[in-house]
């Protein structure tokens, strides 16, 4: 099982550290700094390596490293999925994870480590659970500006980072309230031709929870959800053999009006009798952050950006070249998406660049760069609205004559953004319920959408 | 309140002032005291001088307090065991305490001293908490079993501990049930002996936990259920039926261990696949139902992702079917960190197949033109071993290449010859229709691989390349700086070239480059090949062509193709860091907590065989391939092949090693004797002969005698094995000894350090002879400083320590002390001792035996028997047993027929022919371990000297 555990600062520095085997030397936490700093050729480390005999697994969040490192041959997906939760647990508790968060916090998460992990084996890492054994105080931190938690999307509209020790409060300050967030990642491949050759959602419903005493929930999805997986096969059954086959997805998929996912995988508190029939999920929401589901699907996804590019050469140099890209946003009006940055990868022979944008005024520039040592041409927006249509010049100036195979070595071009309110797979809740009857009780509920970049591509 | 202020800087009195605060009546004055300790504790200050005043706070009735102290207590106890003593008193109070979460933490706390003489007063608390009314402190107690096994594991049993524990798989509470399985699982790993056998009874209990306990709880229970030994298919139907739900869970390390469950089961199903009809329909299903979650696996965090790759590319290896369609999936994304990107690659040349190729051809292209190098290279070479293994889409991954090396970015392009290298030899004749193309580019080649790739070319398609000896002697010029490879190969195509287009000018260049390997290098590999082609080309020009430019064996491509052994055992393995090492468990992972005291042997070799248990499986496949395997090695490395200038470049092997090249090579070798050849090519020594040198074990005792100090004098006579620093001042001499009919480690250790040591016990690694303790205590008792005491431990036969591999003599031996720890040193394994008493067989056996063995081992030993009965009697001693003794009709020869029984039942087969009272006797040796013969020969030299 793990032998030791320990948080590094993003110097590496040891900010908390326990040791429950004692058959792994002290000197592992510099061994996993050098070793994973240092990986061979540059390249970024994998989150587990063996070194001497000791496999160390790690996660990195907040700028900090959590590291667990073992002699055995245990469950690497175990071991890395209870690092998350160690991190998920911190930031329940104390607002963020970061070093600060950690530093301010240590006696409180020393508390937590006892109750999470005993002997190397993990015991109970629900939130809510732990908080029958904590006494000390959290000092709620919120993330440093650089680390948005949720790309960008901040904690919620009270813009307050608590700690979940806060329904524990009698002193009438305590707020209730609830966060449902779907959160969708959209990796999208589109060929030189402009059309998507791939394109998946990666998406998750997060329930983030101070509701005091726990009260049950009730939330409903879209009426025209279908999942091919569950609905097209004997699993709602309780798991017949290959009951159903012959399921296929396509013919569903001309049918527009339907939200089709792939797969779905359900939290334990999900309580699902009424999904099949009505899409209603009824769950009694432990307190902190957990995924209620993670679902994907590659069916009929409002792609929110399209592109265009082309490579010319200037008829007045044959040492410089014009690359014109063409951007339309294709959300609804009223979306907009923030923090838009396309991303070029230039030949290394361009020495130059100057650029041109024409864009709405509202669609401000927020600047251009091109790095010799990368070759990446990167243009920053800071909003895009739906509708918008940007222009981008770029002058090239090259080390020696333009060809046509510039062409094909200009790109691809990469997007990264994030669209609040707006899901790409037009998944919904279409009610959230709070299922207390109390004319008092009145705890505030946000349900929020949120559609970011994992990988935009646009090949050339 | 921040509580980062405590990291602040050590300053100078900052100990002193802590003692006085730690002193201090002011409560929160002394919570701030503590706090500041366990920071220094934390940054790896030594604060362990302030022990007794910090266990002095101990007795609060602050909870937050107490458990602060806990924490440095666990920390330091180790070093100040005589003050650990001091918190016994108050553990045990409160561990009768009305709060149950004061009892667990007493309970917890008190485990994880790891201090001896605390543990006889844990024990009273422990069956107390075991039986607690409280759940969590039932599951606090079950850990604490664990624990204190670690420490005391004879405590443990005489106190019914375990038993409590198995009990304890019925409790009413989820989080006992899985904790209390974690316990016994930990305490099997540890004490490599079987606590806990899953009966069928048991099952059905941990299926029913199944669904109400904590993630990690399922984790337990799924890996506990892989050992479950099913009846029939509708056991592991059942099984699985209840399994498959768990696929479905968020955390992706349940979905795993229920993955391996299921195809464990599959497995099970398919050996009884004769027997029930079903079976082929219930893997079909199954294996639908894996697809989904493997892949919604990929929508997690790299680092999971990462995890489930490597378990994917294995689990595609041997069940193919299960993602065949989801090619798509393993698209790598811009944005993959690249370890990620690795991965999806070769599960994407796993998956490509005529139906999906031109998908993947073009993604590969894409990934061609990216910015990562090493990706770009890889990426590269995927598209070639997609050319090898399609053999319709052969035609369409070499456009993609040429259209790469249009790209003329030097490193595509240096990859791309390579690749092309290797599709020419698995589809000769069919495509060199390109090769102009890539003679445009012989600049750009500047790495040895790819020159040697480009060289090759040039030679094996000599004759149609118009100035194929212009485009040599360009790399010619370059010759006494290229790197061997290069040279080798710049020999082969000049030969080559002159074999096809024998004209003047080529004729200088093979002049010249034939004395440049043969006068001007250190190199023996190129001298031997240059002089073989020498006295070839000058003797028979003609047999020089069969032999150079002979029809190579095609190749596979198998680069990413685990051997079925190895893929088997790691299938059992799925889920673990096996898995994501590719590499067998006990191959990193390390025996030191391993074992502390075994009494019972057997359930020790059970055990292991469990862990083990791939290894073992493994074993016996490899000795029964290993003579074919081995001699194809041989061959191979013999410069004989080299003739043919086939050198593996690249991944590429020859697909038919055992089958093809031995036609070759068995007509070389005539060929050779044919034309008396020099000794350089034909005097590849039989490879055992100085294996045998090295193994006997009579050369290598004198040896080391002689080499050991004279204080060994002191010791009866056997060699050193541990010593200097090494040994921390112990020095221990040892040899394996038979002994009564039984094999045992004779040991005589000196105690020369300031300690009295006890508590010696013994432990050896895998080894080829299947060699294990039979009880580990090396019975010297204690040695006080400067005692030396003698001691011999049996050693037994244990299937699973049966390395894997050809056999070697090497055993690595482990020994642990109380007091200093474990050393580690290397041994020899003698065979004289190994071989066994009334080790016989009757002569009918005997005959069949040889008859079915395959081709024999022959050695001539160079000894002088006059006396035949004599020579009988003497081998007898060393028990090998003459069961027949006749003339050679003819000759004047006698034949001896032998047989003897080593270590682990292997009968090994002689038959020495002599001349009486001249010089040596031809020895020949058969056996299911072939391997062995080395040694056998060497022991029956010894015994006839």
């Amino acid at each position: 099982m793990i032998s030791q555990f320990f948080i590094l600062s993003p110097r590496g520095d040891v900010i908390i550290r326990r040791d429950y085997l004692g058959n792994v030397p002290k000197t592992s936490t510099e061994t996993f700094f050098r070793t994973s700093k240092f990986y061979k050729a540059g390249d970024e480390a994998p989150p587990i390596f063996l070194v001497d005999g000791v496999s160390y697994l790690s996660v990195k969040d907040g700028g900090v490293h959590l590291v667990a490192t073992t002699r055995d041959n245990v469950s690497p997906s175990f071991v890395l999925e209870f690092l998350k939760r160690i991190s998920i647990i911190i930031k329940d508790y104390c607002g963020s994870i970061s070093e600060e968060a950690i530093r301010k916090n240590f006696p409180l998460i020393y508390e937590l480590l006892d109750e999470l992990l005993d002997y190397g084996l993990p015991q109970n890492t629900s939130t809510e659970a732990l908080k029958t054994f904590v006494l000390n105080e959290p000092t709620v931190v919120a993330p440093p500006a650089s680390l948005k938690p949720l790309f960008g999307l901040s904690k919620g509209p009270t813009g307050v980072f608590k700690s979940v020790l806060d329904t524990n409060r009698t002193d009438g300050k305590r707020r209730d309230e609830i966060y449902v967030d779907v959160v969708e990642r959209l990796a999208v491949t589109f060929n030189a031709a402009g059309h998507a050759i791939s394109s998946q959602i990666d998406g998750s419903i997060q329930v983030k929870s101070y509701l005091a005493g726990n009260p049950p929930l009730k939330i409903k999805l879209n009426d025209d959800l279908l999942i091919t997986r569950r609905d097209g096969s004997g699993y709602a059954g309780g798991g017949g053999y290959g009951g159903g086959s012959g399921f296929s997805a396509g013919d569903y998929a001309a049918d527009s009006s339907l939200v089709i996912l792939d797969d779905v995988n359900f939290h334990e508190v999900a309580d699902l009798s009424a999904f099949d029939t009505e899409r209603c999920i009824s769950l009694v929401p432990p307190d902190g952050e957990f995924a209620l589901a993670n679902y994907r699907t590659s069916h009929a996804l409002r792609l929110p950006f399209r592109l265009s590019i082309a490579t010319e050469a200037d008829p007045a140099s044959d040492h410089k070249a014009l690359v014109r890209l063409r951007l339309w946003c294709d959300v609804p009006a009223d979306k907009a998406a923030s923090g838009l940055e396309v991303e070029l990868p230039l030949p290394g022979h361009v020495a130059r660049v100057h650029c041109e944008v024409d864009a709405p005024g509202s669609a401000a520039l927020a600047g251009w760069e091109f790095s010799d040592k990368t070759h990446l041409l990167r243009w920053r927006f800071k909003k895009v609205s739906g509708g918008m249509d940007l222009s981008m010049r770029a002058r090239l100036t090259l080390t020696k004559p333009f060809g046509a195979s510039l062409r094909t070595e200009v790109g691809p071009v990469n997007l990264k953004f994030t669209i609040p309110m707006f899901s790409a797979s037009r998944i919904s809740l279409k009610y959230l319920q709070i299922m207390r009857k109390d004319r008092n009780y009145n705890p505030q509920r946000w349900v929020r959408y949120v559609t970011s970049s994992n990988s935009y591509t646009f090949r050339t | 309140m921040a509580d980062s202020k405590y990291f602040s800087t050590t300053k100078k009195g900052e100990i002193h002032e802590l003692k006085e605060e730690l002193a201090s009546l002011d409560r929160p004055k002394k919570k701030e005291a503590v706090k500041k300790v366990i920071a220094a504790m934390t940054v790896g200050k030594d604060v362990s001088m302030l022990f007794p005043h910090v266990v002095n706070c101990m007795q609060t009735e602050d909870l937050e307090l107490k458990k602060l102290v806990y924490l440095y207590l666990i920390n330091y106890a180790k070093t100040q065991p005589d003050l650990a003593i001091m918190a016994v008193n108050t553990f045990v109070k409160d561990s009768q305490e009305p709060n149950p979460l004061i009892r667990a933490l007493a309970v917890r706390t008190m485990g994880c001293i790891r201090v001896d003489k605390i543990t006889e007063y844990l024990c009273d608390p422990l069956q107390r908490c075991l039986k607690d009314d409280d759940p969590y402190v039932r599951k606090t107690a079950a850990v604490c079993v664990a624990k204190l096994f670690d420490i005391n594991p004879e405590l443990v049993e005489d106190r019914g501990f375990l038993d409590m524990l198995r009990d304890m798989l019925s409790d009413a509470n989820p989080m006992v049930v899985a904790n209390a399985l974690a316990a016994l699982q930990e305490i099997q790993e540890i004490s490599g002996k079987e606590v806990l056998q899953i009966t069928s009874h048991m099952l059905f209990k941990l299926l029913a936990a199944l669904n109400e306990c904590t993630e990690w709880g399922q984790v337990f229970i799924l890996d506990a259920l892989v050992s479950y030994q099913v009846q029939d298919s509708k056991d592991a139907e059942k099984i699985v039926e209840r399994v498959l739900p768990r696929l479905q869970h968020v955390n992706s390390a349940v979905v795993l261990s229920a993955a391996k469950v299921v195809l464990r089961m599959m497995e099970e199903v398919v050996l009884r696949m004769m027997e029930e009809v079903r079976s082929e329909e219930l893997v079909k299903a199954w294996s639908k139902k894996m697809g989904p979650p493997l892949v919604t696996l990929l929508s997690a965090e790299p680092e999971v992702q990462y995890v489930a790759l490597r378990n994917i590319s294995l689990i595609v290896q041997r069940w193919p079917s299960i993602l065949a369609n989801e090619v798509k999936v393993f698209f790598c994304k811009y944005n993959d960190p690249i370890y990620v990107k690795m991965e999806k690659l070769e599960i994407m040349i796993a998956l490509a197949s005529e139906r999906n190729i031109d998908q993947v051809l073009l993604e590969f292209k894409e990934y061609a033109q990216e910015v990562d190098v090493d990706f770009v290279r890889k990426a590269v070479r995927a598209i070639g071993r997609c050319a090898v293994s399609l053999e319709k889409a052969a035609q369409r991954c070499i456009s993609v290449l040429l259209e790469l090396i249009q790209t003329k970015v030097n490193y595509v392009v240096q990859e791309a010859v390579i690749v092309i290298k290797d599709i020419f030899r698995r589809y000769p004749n069919q495509y060199e229709s390109i090769i102009g193309q890539l003679c445009d580019n012989l600049e750009s080649l500047d790495e040895p691989e790819a020159k040697a790739s480009m060289v090759w070319i040039i030679g094996e398609y000599a004759d149609r390349i118009d100035n194929a000896d212009e485009l040599l002697e360009t790399f010619l010029e370059t010759f006494p700086e290229e790197t061997a490879m290069v040279q080798l190969q710049l020999l082969t195509a000049t030969v080559k070239l002159f074999l096809k287009k024998p004209t003047d000018s080529v004729q200088r260049m093979i002049q010249l480059v034939l004395s440049a390997a043969t006068n001007e290098t250190d190199n023996p590999d190129l001298r031997d090949r240059a002089y073989v082609y020498w006295r070839l080309l000058s003797t028979d020009p003609e047999a020089a062509k069969d032999v150079v430019l002979a029809n190579k064996p095609v190749i596979t491509d198998d680069s990413s193709q685990l051997e079925p052994a190895l893929l088997k055992a790691l299938m059992e393995q799925i889920s673990s860091l096996a898995s994501v090492y590719h590499k067998p468990a006990d191959t990193f992972v390390s025996r030191q907590r391993l074992a502390v005291q075994t009494v019972d042997t057997l359930a020790a070799a059970r055990s292991f065989a469990e862990e083990d248990v791939a290894a073992a499986a493994a074993a016996p496949q490899a000795t029964g391939n290993g003579a074919p395997a081995a001699a194809a090695a041989a061959v191979s490395s013999a410069p004989v092949v080299d003739l043919l200038g086939e050198d593996l470049l690249g991944d590429s092997t020859p697909a038919a090693a055992p089958a093809a090249p031995a036609a070759t090579p068995g007509g070389l070798d005539d060929l050779l004797g044919g034309l008396d050849v020099a000794p350089a090519a034909a005097a590849a020594p039989p490879a055992a002969a100085p294996a045998a040198a090295a193994a006997d074990p009579f050369d290598l005792l004198g040896g080391m005698a002689a080499a050991a100090p004279a204080a060994a004098a002191a010791a009866p006579s056997l060699p050193q094995l541990l010593g200097g620093e090494k040994g921390k001042g112990l020095t221990v001499y040892g040899q394996l000894q038979r002994v009564g009919g039984r094999v045992v480690y004779q040991l005589h250790v000196n105690n020369g350090s300031a300690t009295s040591v006890d508590g010696l016990m013994l432990q050896v690694n895998n080894n080829s002879f299947g060699l294990a303790p039979a009880d580990q205590n090396v019975a010297v008792g204690t040695l006080a400083p400067g005692a030396r005491g003698s001691a011999a431990v049996p050693m037994a036969y244990n299937p699973a320590k049966l390395a894997q591999g050809p056999a070697n003599m090497k055993l690595q031996v482990a020994m642990r002390s109380n007091q200093l720890g474990v050393f580690y040193w290397d041994d020899n394994i003698p065979l004289a001792p190994l071989l066994e008493e009334g080790g016989t067989i009757d002569g009918q056996a005997f005959l069949a035996a040889w008859r079915g063995l395959p081709q024999e081992a022959m050695q001539k030993l160079d000894v002088t028997i006059a006396d035949v009965e004599a020579a009988k009697a003497r081998l007898g001693a060393v028990n090998l047993f003459v069961l027949a003794h006749r003339p050679v009709p003819g000759t004047g020869q006698d034949a001896l027929y032998v047989t003897g029984r080593v270590f682990g039942s292997t009968q090994v087969l002689l038959e020495l022919r002599l001349m009486r009272g001249t010089p040596g006797v031809d020895v020949s040796f058969k056996s299911e371990r072939q391997e062995l013969a080395a040694a056998v020969f060497a022991v029956v030299r010894s015994s006839l000297t």
